[in-house]
């Protein structure tokens, strides 16, 4: 988690990019690219060339808006929310082009013969090989809304606070929460058979 | 401390929370910020023309000069016009005296 000093070098680091300090610009992305590509990568289901080029895109948009950048919350809500402009937009061009969904990615995001049927049609208790629950999961992911699907993101691995994810999200701190709520009632009836025990 | 997510039932909770963190979050690749760097490079001097100047200046500095040498060699009449005036001039005029010596 970014903490407070952190932050405050990320407001200068801003102002110096604004000013056109290029090394300014490779100092925030050397920073902040496991946060932004992770968030790109999981978004869009698995890390690759797509990944890869959005999480450029949202670096360059940084660094096109700091000279008008005025520090209104952390700087990482305001990165994160770059990120989902951006990825929310390509989401949405994607969904227009593919109607099937149901692909199961492997670790390189690649798609894996067989898709959500390999994966169902065994009992996980028999095998349950991480790979195996990794496809699950990743199905399930897939499957979330992009909201939901980024709610849980910022929440679980970036630890946000959900005051920041109502502000990358453009919702009320309550939709926020909502979402979450919604999101883990849809993960519970997908990933059912993988629970060791009633929760 | 890392605050658990099943803190006031706000996050996955331990069981869900344990499936969705055994898909690793993807790390950027190493050579990741110096292809971003080379990429805003290329991205800057696509919009940069000739001398440093933006594109933008150099056209419209290009379309002003052609619009300005348009209006001033519009606004002369040409050499070619006036020949072609004195020849339909010349036309009319021995169409009129052909006619005289036809007597018509």
């Amino acid at each position: 988690m970014v903490n407070e000093r952190e932050g405050d070098g990320d407001d200068a680091l801003v102002v110096r990019m604004g000013q056109g300090d290029e090394e300014a610009l490779r100092e925030l992305i050397i920073r902040h690219q496991d946060r932004v590509y992770g968030t790109v990568a999981r978004m869009i289901g698995g890390a690759g060339p797509d990944a890869e080029d959005l999480a450029q895109q949202v670096f360059l948009r940084i660094w096109r808006a700091a000279p008008t950048y005025r520090a209104r919350a952390k700087f990482t809500t305001w990165l994160m929310t770059v990120t989902r402009n951006l990825v929310f937009t390509f989401c949405d061009n994607r969904s227009k082009r593919l109607v099937v969904s149901d692909v199961v990615l492997d670790e390189e995001g690649e798609e894996v013969e067989g898709g959500q049927e390999s994966v169902m049609e065994r009992n996980p208790r028999d095998d349950l090989s991480g790979k195996e629950l990794v496809q699950a999961v990743r199905l399930a992911c897939a499957h979330l809304p992009k909201k939901q699907r980024l709610v849980v993101h910022l929440r679980e691995h970036e630890e946000m606070e959900f005051s920041e994810i109502a502000k990358v999200l453009g919702v009320s701190e309550l939709g926020a929460k909502s979402l979450m709520f919604r999101a883990r009632e849809n993960l519970k009836n997908r990933l059912a058979e993988f629970f060791t025990e009633p929760s | 401390m890392k605050k658990t997510r099943d803190e006031g039932g706000d996050g996955l909770g331990p069981q869900l929370g344990r499936l969705w963190a055994a898909d690793p979050v993807a790390k950027a690749p190493p050579w990741f910020a110096a292809k971003t760097m080379a990429r805003l490079r290329r991205e800057e001097d696509r919009k940069r023309g000739w001398f440093g100047l933006p594109r933008w200046v150099l056209l419209g500095a290009g379309a002003a000069i052609l619009a300005v040498g348009w209006l001033r060699w519009d606004s002369q009449p040409s050499v070619a016009d006036a020949e072609l005036f004195a020849a339909l001039d010349a036309m009319v005029e021995e169409d009129r005296e052909s006619r005289w010596w036809a007597g018509l």
